[in-house]
C-alpha cells in the first residue's frame, strides 16, 4: 500500500531515480542537447561573432553564404549568422520573462483559488475560463496592437495570455494537496494561512508546476516569433527570428537564405523545448504517462 | 473546575441538492475532565472522525456548542482561535499523509511552537527533547519523513502534537494505519506520555482493545449518535446496549476452542435515510415493536453510564 501511494503522491522520489528515468528517454537527451546548445549560443555566441548584428553593408545585400558571412546577408547586408545568434538571446529572454511572470501570478492566484475554494475560487476560475475561450495568440496580437510594439510589449501580452492556463494547472495541484492531512495538521498547529501557502502548498506544487509550465516554453518562443513576424513584436534593428523570416519571405525565390535559416533556428529551438518538456513531464510525473 | 472539553448537543449535517441531508453527527454531548481519556468507538461511517474534526475546528458544527477549558470556541473566527490552538493538538490516522514530505522533521515538530511564537533556540532544544522522548535518534531532526517507517512517522506526529505542551490531544485513529506490533508500541507511548504530562485525550478508534487499554471512559457511536457512554470497566464487562454487546463479542478471542462469535447482521444504514424508531432496530437481535416506532433517549443507568435503548441488558 505504501509503495503505491508514495509514487503517486510524490512525483519526485529522489534525484537518482529521476536522473535514471531521464537518461532512459531519448527525447530528453535530444531535446536537452538542443536547448543547451541554444542557451549556449544565446549566452556566449554574440561575443564570438565577426559582425555586429546591426552592422549594415549596403554594397553586399542578399549575399549567399561566404567565408565572410557564413550564412549570407539580408537586404541591408547584415550578417545573418550574427542576427540569428543575437535573436536566440532575444527569444530566450522573452520566454524566460514570460515564464517568470506567469508562474508568479499563477502560483499566487492558483493557491488562493484552490485553497480558499467557494466564491473566490468560482470567480477566479470563471475569469480564467473566459480568457481561455479565446485563442491565445489572437489575444496577444490584440493586446500588442493596442499598447504598441517592443520587447516589453511582447513580454506583457504573452504573459497576459499565458497566466490563465497555468493558474488553472496550479489550482488543480493545490486541490490535491489540500486534502493531505499535513494541511489539517498545520491548521491545528495554528499556522497562519500565508505560512501554509509558503511552507506547505508551494514546496509541494513547485516541482510539478515548473515541469508542466516548461512544456510551454516552445509555444512562447513561437508566439513571440508570430508577433514579431506580424510586426507587432520585436522592432528593427533588434534582430528577432520572426522578423527575419518576414524580411526573408519576399525574397524567398531569389535569395532564400534569410527565410530558410531563420525558420530553421526557430523550428529546431521549438522542437528542442517540446522534446525536453514532454520528456521531463513523463519522467517526473509518472501519473501523466501516456496521456 | 471546568472540564477541559465540553461538547454540548453537537451535530453536523451535510446538505447536497436533491438528496436528504446526510446527518453525520447528531446531538452528541460529553464532558472531558482534566487528565481524563475518553475513547470513542464505532464502525466506519458512524461520525467519529467528523466529531474529531469539529472538536479541532477543522469543520464547522451545524448545531450545538463546543467549549474548550470553559471558553466557547464554537463560532470563534480562526484568527482568535489560533492562540488557543497550542492547547489542543492532534495525532492523525495516516502518518504517510500527516507529515509534509518536503519538510525536515525538525520543522515538522517545531511547527506548533513556531505558530505559538516561541523563539528559535527554545524550539530547537524542545525538538531534541521531544524526539528523544518519543524514542527517535537526535539526527532524525535533519531528515525528511520518507526516511522513516510508519511507526516512526507516527512517533514524529506525536512529538509534534506534544511539542507545544497541549492540555488536550485528539487522536483520530492514531494507531489504525500501523502494523499490529507497532500499534502496541505507539499505544504504550501515548499512555506513558499521557500520564507524564497529565494530558486529557480524546481517543477515537474502531479498535476496542486499544480503547480498553488507554481510555478511562468510552462512548459508543452508532449512526452519528452516542448509544452508550460510561466507564471502560463497566461497559466492557457488562455492555448494556445490544450494539455494544455485539461489538465486544465480535472481537476474536485467541482461543481456538471458543466458538467463533456471531457477526452482527447487515451494515450501518445510510445516514441520509435513518431508520424510524431506534436507529439500531433493523440489526438488533432484541428488537421489538416499540423499537420500530419510538426513538429511545439517552438515559442514565446505575453505574455512571448512559444508554440509548428501550430494553438494555
Amino acid at each position: 500500500m505504501t509503495a503505491a501511494t508514495q509514487t503517486t503522491r510524490y512525483p519526485i522520489d529522489g534525484w537518482r531515480l529521476v536522473l535514471r528515468r531521464l537518461a532512459r528517454q531519448r527525447n530528453v537527451l535530444i531535446g536537452g542537447a538542443i536547448v543547451l546548445f541554444v542557451v549556449f549560443v544565446a549566452v556566449i555566441g554574440p561575443s564570438l561573432m565577426m559582425h555586429s548584428p546591426e552592422e549594415t553593408d549596403l554594397f553586399n545585400p542578399w549575399s549567399p553564404p561566404t567565408a565572410q558571412n557564413p550564412l549570407g546577408t539580408d537586404k541591408l547586408g547584415r550578417d545573418i549568422l550574427s542576427r540569428l545568434v543575437y535573436g536566440a538571446r532575444v527569444s530566450l529572454l522573452v520566454a524566460g520573462a514570460v515564464l517568470a511572470i506567469t508562474l508568479t501570478v499563477a502560483a499566487i492566484l492558483g493557491m488562493i483559488a484552490g485553497y480558499m475554494g467557494g466564491r473566490i475560487d468560482a470567480f477566479l476560475m470563471r475569469f480564467v475560463d473566459i480568457m481561455l475561450a479565446f485563442p491565445e495568440v489572437v489575444i496577444a496580437i490584440l493586446i500588442a496592437s493596442m499598447i504598441g510594439s517592443g520587447v516589453l510589449t511582447v513580454i506583457i501580452s504573452l504573459a497576459l495570455v499565458w497566466w490563465p492556463g497555468v493558474t488553472r494547472l496550479t489550482r488543480s495541484f493545490v486541490l490535491v494537496i489540500r486534502e493531505e492531512l499535513y494541511i489539517d495538521a498545520a491548521i491545528v498547529a495554528g499556522t497562519p494561512t500565508w505560512a501554509i501557502f509558503l511552507r506547505h502548498l508551494l514546496p509541494n506544487i513547485a516541482a510539478p508546476l515548473l515541469v508542466r509550465a516548461s512544456v510551454g516554453v516552445g509555444f512562447i518562443v513561437m508566439a513571440e516569433a508570430t508577433l514579431s513576424f506580424l510586426g507587432l513584436g520585436i522592432q528593427e534593428p533588434v534582430p528577432s527570428w520572426g522578423g527575419m523570416i518576414r524580411d526573408g519571405l519576399p525574397a524567398l525565390r531569389t535569395d532564400p537564405y534569410l527565410a530558410i535559416f531563420g525558420s530553421l533556428a526557430l523550428g529546431i529551438t521549438i522542437i528542442g523545448f517540446n522534446l525536453l518538456g514532454d520528456g521531463l513531464r513523463d519522467a517526473l510525473d509518472p501519473k501523466l504517462q501516456g496521456r | 473546575m471546568n472540564p477541559i472539553l465540553e461538547v454540548e448537543k453537537v451535530g453536523r449535517r451535510f446538505e447536497s441538492p436533491g438528496l436528504n441531508p446526510l446527518i453525520a453527527v447528531d446531538g452528541v454531548s460529553f464532558k472531558l475532565a482534566s487528565g481524563e481519556t475518553l475513547g470513542i468507538v464505532g464502525e466506519s461511517g458512524c461520525g467519529k472522525s467528523t466529531l474529531a474534526r469539529m472538536v479541532l475546528k477543522l469543520l464547522a458544527v451545524s448545531a450545538g456548542r463546543i467549549r474548550l477549558d470553559g471558553a466557547d470556541i464554537t463560532d470563534l473566527p480562526e484568527a482568535q482561535m489560533r492562540p488557543l490552538r497550542r492547547g489542543i493538538q492532534a495525532v492523525f490516522q495516516d502518518p504517510m499523509s500527516s507529515l509534509n514530505p518536503r519538510m525536515r522533521v525538525r520543522d515538522i515538530v517545531a511547527e506548533p511552537m513556531r505558530a505559538a511564537g516561541i523563539d528559535a533556540a527554545t524550539r530547537e532544544a524542545r525538538v531534541r527533547e521531544m524526539l528523544s522522548i518519543v524514542g527517535l535518534p537526535a539526527d532524525a531532526a535533519e531528515r525528511y519523513p520518507h526516511a522513516f517507517s510508519g511507526g516512526q512517522r507516527q512517533r514524529i506526529a506525536i512529538a509534534r502534537a506534544l511539542a507545544s505542551s497541549p492540555k488536550l490531544v485528539v487522536c483520530d485513529e492514531a494507531t489504525s494505519a500501523l502494523d499490529v506490533s507497532v500499534q502496541a508500541q505507539v499505544l504504550n507511548l501515548l499512555g506513558e506520555l499521557r500520564t507524564r504530562y497529565g494530558l486529557s485525550m480524546l481517543f477515537i478508534s474502531h479498535n476496542l482493545g486499544a480503547v480498553r487499554y488507554i481510555a478511562d471512559r468510552v462512548a459508543i457511536m452508532y449512526l452519528g449518535r452516542i448509544v452508550e457512554i460510561g466507564p471502560v470497566g463497566a461497559i466492557f464487562d457488562k455492555p448494556a446496549h445490544p450494539y455494544t454487546e455485539a461489538l465486544i463479542a465480535a472481537v476474536p478471542e485467541p482461543d481456538p476452542d471458543l466458538p467463533i462469535p456471531e457477526a452482527l447482521l447487515g451494515e450501518i444504514p445510510n445516514a441520509r435515510e435513518r431508520p424510524i424508531g431506534c436507529h439500531f432496530h433493523p440489526r438488533c437481535p432484541k428488537a421489538q415493536d416499540r423499537c420500530r416506532v419510538e426513538d429511545p433517549a439517552l438515559v442514565a443507568g446505575n453505574d455512571g453510564r448512559q444508554i440509548r435503548c428501550h430494553f438494555p441488558n
